[in-house]
């Protein structure tokens, strides 16, 4: 039986999504097929909005391509590039096109791109933008005037997984208590820290779906500890991928194991792999998932 | 205070590469604090304007340079305006605007403007307020996120704050961060649970 992104995250059963990237520039083949490979193995795709504030295809235009090859897309929509009436006009024509599934967050700021000189919007933030969201799905638009046709989006949002932070905490729950539909989180590698979060948000009762990140590397494991905001790999892992002689596999492992570890904990996973998925299928199957 | 930058020497040469007979107007308040347009700049500006074989007619120090009375008020500071070519601004934007509404002549400004900022504790404080025409800095203890958040976010911090610094600049606080710990200091944490509106844009 058929199961849509919504119904299954009402449904017990534990999700997988995963995040693709449109491309730079027109040509569409090789992300598609890059996409492909998650054929029967995630339950939806995340389509980055100009992820890092670097210039991409929208989101919306390539969420509609993976729409027409069978995909089931959660377009992301930052804050960063549209003010109140871009967000909607875009939500709208999303709905249209048969998308169903978004996910709302800030945006990093264009000083992080390669378009550093472009004036940042933020005419919403993204509680904001949630709260607008769930006013187009009753029928009208942000000023009150009645739509021609409203939407019925499943809605997400995004958090980082430090239970220390309480600003972060308490944004979250401004976000569930405008409407947000689930959560996906930034990278887990700490699964003690993550169950301490998933202890902090349990009131909100809201299905988190937890991050994922393949390590490759020692240096990419260093990097991203000082420059990621909430991501922190614990000494344990550094140590491991010091050792490794194929860093690649055990980063795999490494994931594996915390997906193992994420399925007692949270409603689903959420793969971001740097580079290609090439290999996120066999990390899927590494953790005990099978194929949908 | 409206906190200034001053610009390159070589830039305010090359704005007035077609210009000579220059006068020059400082400002005594916020430029002056800053040095950039206080008598001592002023006095520099002129030597290298000349240095740099301009002719500098002379200059005068308003009070605030963003609050002329009139183009005989000039005058009475300093009568060789009467013989300018043009004016240079030592001031904020707002200085240059009022003088160019008081005199008809070529005007140009040395500073760059950044931001309505003060000073407090002895410090410099830059990004204080936007004039948003709509204040809600009570709302978050005394700090604005409209103007010290680069995103303006209502509803608490991005995701991209490091160690409490700012994802935008690493060198500066995040000003969640200080929002947080101020509304604490002062009992007052349950500000941070009201869900805010976005700010209205349209009419001030």
């Amino acid at each position: 039986m058929l199961f849509n992104f919504r119904e299954k995250l009402n449904s017990r059963k534990f999700l997988v999504t995963a995040e693709v990237s449109p491309p730079k520039g027109t040509r569409f083949s090789a992300p598609l097929e890059d996409a492909r490979q998650l054929k029967g193995v995630a339950d939806a795709l995340n389509v980055t909005d100009n992820q890092c504030s670097i210039m991409h295809m929208s989101s919306l235009a390539f969420s509609k391509l993976l729409l027409d090859q069978g995909h089931e897309p959660i377009m992301q929509l930052t804050c960063r590039d549209r003010n109140r009436i871009g967000l909607q006009s875009d939500l709208l024509g999303a709905y249209a096109l048969g998308i169903r599934n978004i996910c709302l967050m800030t945006g990093d700021f264009p000083t992080c791109g390669d378009h550093p000189g472009s004036k940042p919007v933020y005419d919403l933030d993204s509680v904001q933008l949630i709260e607008l969201v769930r006013k187009l799905d009753s029928g009208i638009d942000f000023a009150g005037n009645r739509l021609d046709g409203g939407t019925s989006f499943c809605a997400g949002a995004v958090s980082g997984i430090d239970p220390e932070k309480t600003m972060q905490l308490i944004k979250l729950e401004k976000k569930v208590r405008g409407g947000a539909d689930f959560i996906q989180t930034q990278a887990v590698y700490d699964v003690g820290i993550f169950e301490e979060f998933m202890e902090a948000v349990n009131h909100l009762e809201v299905p988190v779906i937890a991050g994922l990140i393949p390590l490759k590397s020692l240096g990419m494991a260093e990097y991203m500890n000082k420059n990621i905001s909430g991501i922190h790999v614990p000494e344990e892992i550094m140590l491991r991928m010091k050792d490794a002689s194929s860093p690649l596999e055990e980063g795999l492992l490494i994931a594996s194991e915390t997906i193992k570890e994420l399925i007692k904990l949270s409603r689903g996973v959420h793969v971001m792999p740097i580079g290609s998925h090439k290999n996120t299928p066999r990390l899927l199957s590494m953790a005990g998932i099978s194929e949908k | 205070m409206i906190i200034t930058s001053a610009k390159p020497f070589e830039e305010i040469l090359n704005l007035l590469k077609n210009e000579d007979n220059i006068f020059v107007i400082g400002c005594n308040v916020c430029a002056a604090k800053l040095k950039t347009g206080g008598e001592p700049e002023v006095l520099e500006m002129c030597r290298r304007l000349e240095e740099s074989g301009k002719h500098v007619v002379g200059w005068a120090l308003p009070t605030a340079a963003c609050s002329i009375r009139s183009f005989e008020s000039l005058a009475e500071k300093n009568e060789k305006i009467n013989e300018a070519s043009c004016i240079l601004v030592m001031g904020c934007g707002s200085g240059v605007s009022s003088v160019a509404s008081v005199v008809n002549l070529p005007i140009y400004g040395s500073n760059n403007t950044l931001s309505l900022g003060g000073s407090g504790g002895g410090k410099l404080l830059s990004d204080q307020c936007v004039m948003c025409g709509d204040c809600t800095i009570s709302e978050y203890g005394g700090l604005c996120p409209k103007s010290q958040c680069p995103k303006a976010l209502l509803n608490g911090p991005c995701g991209g704050s490091v160690d409490g610094m700012c994802e935008v600049n690493r060198e500066k606080n995040c000003v969640w961060t200080l929002i947080y710990e101020r509304l604490k200091r002062i009992n007052r944490l349950d500000l941070l649970y009201v869900s805010h509106a976005p700010q209205e844009h349209g009419f001030k």
